[in-house]
């Protein structure tokens, strides 16, 4: 009889608690979307820059982005002149481009998803692929404690099998205390290093305590880069969800 | 000079059987020559088209262009090169390539984009002229826009459909205009029938706000140089590019053509040979045991062995020669009608090499080598074919001979 009820609390602590056996208070799931809400909470309002440097030119770009939800988008461009007006438009999978210039929306095809977006190193699939890191990936935590002389804890995340997941492995790195983003770094299927993305620039902004700078750097174009650098955020503003449609793009 | 003329003699001792085996021997030279003509003409009508419709003899690059096709790895010292193809009036163009997105309505697709000079283009190369529907591109049409056919077809574009066009230009900045589809090629090369969106080079300057980069230039001679000459003219003279041939660029199309032209020359070459070389052994054999009688009195009267080798062996020289005069004759004049009408192919649907439309009529191309090696090859044969019949003759006992009874 004892040991049916000890069998039974195992099992029940098994389902209910997948990742209980790490000896730690740590809860990795809670870290990974904390991540995932740092920028967009239920609704977000803000404007940022967007610098891009390649071994062939260096820009900024002005943006102002709203977001609604994981699959809801709107990035407008402010400045510089030439592209002012300049919109993209992301709802679930679907990414439209607006050009101000000839008045036309412009649908994203798949077979350009993998490619730069906006001339920046993110690409078009990172606009789209903004899911929650908990349902594309199991996770552990792999490292807590002092590094660099900071206190900190590594997930881990592999791709579950079924999920739409260019990556072979991503590790998140936060500040131990508040969970605030220090990197992510992405491997490709080989686990070979791709890219990272650093964060920087810890403010309190909207209302909020966030890294206000975030710097990509891909490891196949050495001395390339792009910055984003919050100007401003806002969250949990009413938007209708109509605000991202295609009829509102072309207005 | 007499044991030819005895030869001669002994080679009409039987009309029949000496006619029938030099209308074979020639047969089997006129189908060769034919033959061999027909093939060459396929395949240098293979390296032709290859060349002649859009890539040329050789091309030039910018150094490691090929790695990601840059729009940045553009070529600097171009001067040099037009000087050099001027100098050896070798056609040449130039092109200037950049990615982008293509959208008409609701579809949009990748592309490349080819800003040319229409000018050029359709004087030095072909494909302009493979338009399906519309027009190519003039040199005042501008935000005008010939497509590939897979690509025209994937967005459903047609003449006059306006297409938006969205493109990272060389300076980073993002540029979009409306063209409108002035031209649709006919399907040529998958490349180009997927991929290609051809526009005026000045257009292609203010989308991709680029100043007159140039990506590619490729010479086309039309066949006056070969491709290794129009390469070593031009790295002889321009360091720091890459100057391929059109084999270097289709290694595949060039090792097809190459293994495919041996490999049919030598394999009909060999049933050819072998069938006239049966048939010159037969009459030759024929022709010795008629004569063995004979043999055995020459043999018997001082007549060396070696002398009877040569005689016989002269027979079958002297058929062949015949033989080859006149295949050459006939050979020759099919041949000549074939290099100069062709046959007209177009019924069994396109002809297509290596994903290259061909144009429907096949014609022959004859050279001195076509002539020269079935003539040479059944002398060789033949010669070799009578030294067994010759040697039967030669090793002959008089006594025997004299009372053999064919």
């Amino acid at each position: 009889m004892m040991r049916l009820i000890i069998i039974a609390t195992c099992i029940l602590f098994k389902i209910f608690l997948p990742n209980f056996a790490f000896a730690s208070n740590l809860n990795p799931e809670k870290i990974l979307d904390s991540i995932d809400d740092l920028y967009r909470s239920n609704t977000s309002y803000g404007i940022l820059a967007l610098s891009v440097t390649t071994k062939n030119w260096q820009r900024t770009l002005t943006l102002e982005q709203w977001s609604k939800g994981e699959d809801r988008h709107l990035i407008k461009v402010l400045k510089p002149k030439k592209e002012k007006g300049l919109t993209t438009l992301r709802v679930d999978n679907n990414v439209w481009n607006y050009m101000p210039k000839v008045k036309r929306v412009v649908k994203i095809p798949s077979s350009m998803m993998a490619s730069s977006w906006m001339g920046s190193h993110f690409t078009n699939d990172d606009l789209v692929k903004q899911s929650r890191m908990v349902k594309d990936y199991t996770f552990s935590v792999t490292y807590e404690g002092e590094r660099e002389g900071k206190n900190i804890v590594e997930i881990s995340c592999f791709p579950k099998k079924d999920a739409a997941v260019v990556w072979g492995k991503v590790d998140v790195i936060v500040y131990r205390d508040n969970y605030i983003p220090l990197s992510i770094i992405y491997y490709d299927e080989d686990l070979q290093l791709s890219r990272t993305l650093n964060f920087t620039n810890i403010q309190m902004m909207g209302g909020k305590k966030m890294p206000t700078q975030m710097i990509m750097i891909p490891v196949d174009e050495p001395g390339e880069s792009t910055a984003i650098q919050w100007k401003k955020i806002h969250f949990d503003l009413t938007i209708n969800d109509d605000f991202f449609s295609l009829r509102k793009l072309q207005q | 000079m007499k044991i030819t003329k005895l030869s001669w003699r002994n080679l009409w001792r039987n009309p029949t059987r000496t006619n029938v085996t030099i209308s074979a021997v020639a047969l089997c030279i006129a189908v060769l020559i034919i033959f061999q003509s027909m093939i060459v003409g396929l395949i240098e009508k293979a390296k032709f088209t290859t060349t002649n419709l859009v890539i040329g003899e050789a091309q030039v690059h910018a150094k490691g262009y090929f790695d990601d096709r840059s729009i940045y790895k553009s070529l600097q010292n171009t001067e040099e090169i037009r000087l050099v193809a001027k100098e050896n009036k070798i056609g040449l163009v130039e092109r200037s390539y950049g990615f982008g997105l293509i959208s008409s309505g609701t579809k949009s697709a990748g592309t490349q984009f080819w800003g040319i000079n229409p000018e050029s283009e359709l004087q030095h190369f072909d494909f302009a002229n493979h338009i399906d529907k519309g027009n190519f591109l003039t040199n005042t049409s501008l935000k005008k826009i010939v497509l590939g056919r897979k690509l025209a077809s994937s967005i459903a574009a047609d003449i006059g459909t306006e297409l938006v066009v969205f493109v990272q230009g060389a300076d980073g900045s993002l540029g979009n205009e409306l063209f409108y589809v002035a031209g649709i090629l006919k399907n040529m090369a998958d490349n180009v029938d997927r991929g290609a969106a051809m526009i005026l080079r000045k257009d292609f300057d203010i989308l991709f706000s680029a100043n007159n980069l140039i990506h590619e230039i490729a010479l086309n001679s039309k066949g006056r140089f070969e491709s290794e000459e129009i390469q070593k003219l031009l790295s002889a003279r321009i360091a720091d590019v890459d100057v391929e041939t059109w084999q270097q660029l289709m290694p595949t199309i060039a090792l097809m053509t190459e293994k495919m032209s041996v490999f049919m020359r030598t394999f009909f070459s060999l049933i050819f040979g072998v069938a006239a070389s049966l048939g010159v052994m037969n009459t030759m054999i024929m022709s010795t045991y008629d004569r063995m009688r004979e043999f055995g009195i020459i043999r018997a009267i001082g007549t060396t062995p070696w002398r009877i080798l040569k005689q016989i062996s002269l027979e079958a020289i002297l058929l062949t020669t015949i033989a080859s005069v006149i295949g050459v004759i006939v050979g020759l004049s099919v041949a000549l009608y074939f290099q100069k009408y062709g046959f007209d192919v177009s019924g069994s649907g396109n002809m297509s090499f290596g994903g290259v439309v061909m144009d429907p009529v096949w014609r022959g191309s004859v050279s001195v080598g076509i002539v020269l090696l079935p003539v040479v090859l059944l002398m060789l044969v033949s010669v070799v074919a009578s030294i067994y019949p010759a040697s039967i003759a030669a090793r002959i006992k008089p006594v025997e001979a004299i009372h053999y009874k064919p």
